[in-house]
C-alpha cells in the first residue's frame, strides 16, 4: 500500500471567530480521488481554502500533512510549487494581465521550485495552445485579460487548463460543476479524467451528484455542521441524490 | 527659494526674445501675460499643486542649449513605427538632423512657423492663441508671449493622413536648469482624417528643464483625430502642457495618454464642442512615485447639443508621490441631448501618497445623460490570492497586478509600436520588476 498524500487529522477552524470545521479527518492516497459533499453552510469551500492557505481563515487545532510535511505552515504559494492546486469556485477577474502572461508566470514559478527546466516563450506558447485545444478552448483565449469577461464555462474551463499546465499532485475542485451547463459540465469532466492517474489525486467539492457522473470517485464523505459525518464509495453519492441531506442529518 | 513674483519677473526677461515678424502677436500676449498672475494655493484650479519645485531654483539664467549628440541613441517610438515621419525637438529647439519629415513637408501637411508660406501664416494668424483662452491660462500666454517658432500641421479638406506624424520632445542632461518652450496648431479641414503622436522623451536622468508646451487643435466638420501622448520623461523636469482641441459639427476626437511623474507636471486638456454630434474620447493613465507631483485637468465645454465624450482616467500612486485628477464636464444651456461620461479610478500603494481627486459635472440644460465619478482603492485581496495559489509570490503577484491596472489603458493605444514603447519605459518605471518585462513579450 502506498503512503497517504495528504492527512488530514481533527482539523478545527474558523472564520471571523466562528467555528467552520470542527474537527475533519480525511486521508488521500496517490490516484485516488474523494468527492466531498453536503448541504449549503457545511465547510465543503472552507475546507478547499484551509487547504489551499487563503488569508481568513484561522486553524485552532489540527494537522495537515502532505508529502510528510506540515501543510499549514507553507504559504499559498509554496503550496503550489509543492503540488497543492485549488480550482476556484469564483476565479478572479484580471484585466490587463493577459491569460498567457499569467499561464506564463504561473509555470515558470512552479517548474523553477521543482528543479525543472524553464520553458521558453515559444516552447511555452506551443504546450499552452495544445492544451487550449484539448479543452476545446480558441487560442484567442490566452490574449485575453485573466477570466475578463470570460463566460462561467470558460473560467471554470481556464481553471482546468491552468490545473493541466502545473500538473499538481494534490487537485482541490470547489464547486467546478456550479453553475455550468451539461456541455461545459462535459469538457470539464473530460479536462479532468484526462489528468486522472496513478500518481494524482483529487478532492472534488461539490454540492450536486451530477458532477459524479462524468468524475467518478472512489470515496464519497458526507460533511454537515463542520464534520465528516457520512463516508462511503460511489453509491453513497447516488443514495444521496435520491434522499437529500436530510436524511444524513 | 524665490517668490512667485520673482517667477513671473524671471518669465517675463525671456519674453523679449524675437517673435517671427509676419506673426506679431508679442505685444497683445505679453500685456495678457502682464496682467495675469501666476496662480498660488489660493487658486482654485492649482489648489493641490504648488508651483515650488518652479521657485526653488532658477530655470531662466542659462540660454544654453543642448547638442544634438546628446540626442542620439535615444529610442523613439518614431523608430519603430515604420514610414512614420517626425519632427524632434532637443530642448524646445527643432533639431533637423533628427527630424524626418519631408513627404509631409513637401505635400504642405507639416511647416515649422518660420518656414510657412503666405497660405499658411494666414492659417497660424487665423487660429493660433483662438483656441486657448490665454487669459485663463498663465503659462500658454507665456508661451504664446515668447513665441519664436511652431509646428503648424495642416490637413485640407477631405485628405487622410495614412501614417501617423510623429512630434518627439527631447530633454537632455543639464548641470544648470533650462527653460524652453514647444508650440503646436493642428488644423484639420473638413472630412480630413490624421493621426499624432507626440511623445516626451529625455535622454538620460538628470535633465533639469522647465518645459512649457502648448498644443492647439482644430477640427472642422466631419474631421478626425487620434491623438496618442506619451510623457516618460525624466522625473527632474517641470513640464506645463497645455493641450486645447475644438470641435465643429460631426468631428471626432480621440486621446490615449500616458504619463509619468516628475516633480511637478501639469497637463491641461480642454475640449469644446462647438457644432452639433461631435464625439471626444479621452483615456489616460498617470503614473507618480518617489516625490512625484503630477496634476491632470480637464475640461469638456459642451456648448452644442448632441455631442458625446467619454473620459476615463486612471491612477497609480505610490512613496511619497501626490497627484490631483480634476475633471469637469459642462453643459452649457442649450447643449441638449448631450451624453457626457467621465471616470477616474486609482491605485494607491501607499500610506504616504497622496491624490486628490474631483469629478465634476456643472449641467444647464435639462434633456442630457450624465455620470460622473471616481474610485480609489488598494490591490484586491482576492486577486493577489488566485496568483499565489498559482505558484506566484506575493511580491511577483502586486507587480503583475499593478502593472496590469496601468495596462489595461496600454492596451487601448491602437498602435503596436506605441505599446511597446510605452511597455519598455513601463519596465524602467517599475525597474524592480525586469523578471515581469519578458512576460510582456508574449503579447505578440
Amino acid at each position: 500500500m502506498s503512503q497517504p498524500i495528504l492527512i488530514v487529522k481533527d482539523l478545527v477552524a474558523e472564520v471571523d471567530g466562528k467555528t467552520i470545521l470542527n474537527g475533519i479527518s480525511l486521508e488521500v492516497k496517490p490516484g485516488e480521488v474523494h468527492a466531498i459533499m453536503g448541504p449549503n453552510g457545511s465547510g465543503k469551500s472552507t475546507l478547499a481554502n484551509v487547504l489551499s492557505g487563503r488569508d481568513g481563515y484561522t486553524v485552532k487545532s489540527g494537522e495537515v500533512s502532505f508529502k510528510g510535511q506540515n501543510l499549514l505552515d507553507l504559504d499559498p504559494e509554496v503550496r503550489a510549487r509543492e503540488g497543492v492546486f485549488l480550482a476556484f469556485q469564483y476565479p478572479v477577474e484580471i484585466p490587463g494581465v493577459s491569460n498567457m502572461q499569467f499561464l506564463k508566470a504561473s509555470v515558470d514559478a512552479v517548474r523553477q521550485h521543482r528543479g525543472q527546466e524553464e520553458l521558453d516563450a515559444p516552447g511555452f506558447m506551443k504546450l499552452a495552445r495544445e492544451k487550449c485545444k484539448s479543452l476545446n478552448l480558441k487560442p484567442e483565449f490566452l490574449k485575453r485579460g485573466v477570466n475578463e469577461g470570460f463566460s462561467g464555462g470558460e473560467k471554470k474551463r481556464n481553471e482546468i487548463l491552468q490545473m493541466a499546465l502545473l500538473e499538481p499532485s494534490l487537485a482541490l475542485l470547489d464547486e467546478t460543476d456550479s453553475g455550468l451547463d451539461i456541455d461545459a459540465l462535459q469538457v470539464a469532466a473530460e479536462g479532468v479524467n484526462a489528468l486522472r492517474d496513478h500518481e494524482r489525486s483529487f478532492i472534488l467539492v461539490t454540492h450536486y451528484q451530477r458532477l459524479l457522473n462524468y468524475i467518478v470517485p472512489d470515496y464519497v464523505h458526507v460533511l454537515a455542521g463542520g464534520k465528516i459525518v457520512k463516508s462511503g464509495g460511489r453509491e453513497l453519492a447516488l443514495e444521496l441524490e435520491d434522499k437529500g441531506y436530510s436524511w444524513i442529518q | 527659494m524665490i517668490s512667485v513674483e520673482e517667477l513671473k519677473q524671471q518669465l517675463e526677461s525671456t519674453l523679449n526674445q524675437e517673435t517671427l515678424a509676419w506673426l506679431n502677436v508679442s505685444d497683445d500676449a505679453r500685456a495678457l501675460f502682464q496682467k495675469g498672475s501666476l496662480p498660488t494655493r489660493k487658486t482654485e484650479q492649482w489648489k493641490y499643486s504648488p508651483l515650488t519645485p518652479l521657485l526653488k531654483q532658477s530655470y531662466f539664467e542659462t540660454q544654453e542649449l543642448g547638442s544634438p549628440g546628446d540626442a542620439n541613441g535615444l529610442s523613439t517610438s518614431a523608430d519603430a513605427i515604420q514610414n512614420t515621419q517626425r519632427l524632434v525637438f532637443v530642448d524646445g529647439q527643432f533639431n533637423r538632423e533628427l527630424s524626418d519629415y519631408k513627404g509631409l513637408e513637401q505635400q504642405g501637411l507639416v511647416s515649422l512657423f518660420s518656414e510657412c508660406n503666405e497660405q499658411q501664416q494666414q492659417l497660424v494668424k487665423q487660429h493660433l492663441g483662438r483656441v486657448c483662452p490665454l487669459d485663463q491660462h498663465i503659462f500658454a500666454s507665456a508661451n504664446y508671449a515668447a513665441l519664436n517658432e511652431g509646428v503648424l500641421i495642416h490637413v485640407p479638406a477631405n485628405q487622410v493622413v495614412e501614417t501617423p506624424i510623429c512630434l518627439v520632445y527631447l530633454t537632455t542632461p543639464s548641470e544648470t536648469p533650462r527653460h524652453h518652450n514647444t508650440r503646436i496648431l493642428v488644423v484639420a479641414e473638413t472630412s480630413s482624417q490624421l493621426s499624432l503622436i507626440e511623445q516626451y522623451s529625455s535622454s538620460g536622468q538628470q535633465a533639469h528643464h522647465f518645459h512649457n508646451h502648448l498644443c492647439e487643435v482644430v477640427l472642422s466638420a466631419n474631421a478626425k483625430l487620434l491623438h496618442l501622448r506619451a510623457q516618460v520623461e525624466d522625473e527632474q523636469i517641470c513640464l506645463v502642457n497645455g493641450l486645447h482641441v475644438e470641435q465643429a459639427q460631426d468631428s471626432h476626437y480621440e486621446q490615449h495618454a500616458i504619463a509619468f511623474g516628475s516633480q511637478l507636471k501639469r497637463n491641461d486638456v480642454i475640449v469644446t464642442f462647438k457644432g452639433n454630434n461631435a464625439y471626444s474620447k479621452l483615456n489616460g493613465v498617470f503614473l507618480t512615485k518617489h516625490q512625484q507631483h503630477l496634476d491632470n485637468h480637464l475640461v469638456l465645454e459642451h456648448a452644442a447639443p448632441h455631442c458625446n465624450s467619454d473620459t476615463t482616467y486612471k491612477g497609480f500612486i505610490t512613496d511619497k508621490s501626490k497627484a490631483v485628477f480634476d475633471g469637469r464636464i459642462h453643459i452649457h444651456p442649450h447643449a441638449q441631448k448631450t451624453e457626457a461620461h467621465l471616470n477616474n479610478k486609482n491605485l494607491l500603494l501607499s500610506n504616504q501618497a497622496e491624490l486628490n481627486t474631483k469629478p465634476e459635472l456643472e449641467i444647464y440644460a435639462d434633456d442630457v445623460k450624465c455620470s460622473h465619478g471616481a474610485s480609489i482603492g488598494q490591490l484586491d485581496a482576492n486577486s493577489l490570492f488566485y496568483f499565489q495559489s498559482r505558484g506566484i509570490d506575493k511580491a511577483s503577484a502586486e507587480a503583475m497586478l499593478c502593472l496590469g491596472f496601468v495596462n489595461e489603458m496600454v492596451e487601448l493605444f491602437p498602435n503596436p509600436a506605441m505599446r511597446s514603447f510605452i511597455t519598455e519605459n513601463l519596465g524602467r518605471f517599475f525597474n524592480d520588476v525586469d523578471k515581469l518585462k519578458s512576460l510582456w513579450s508574449l503579447e505578440s
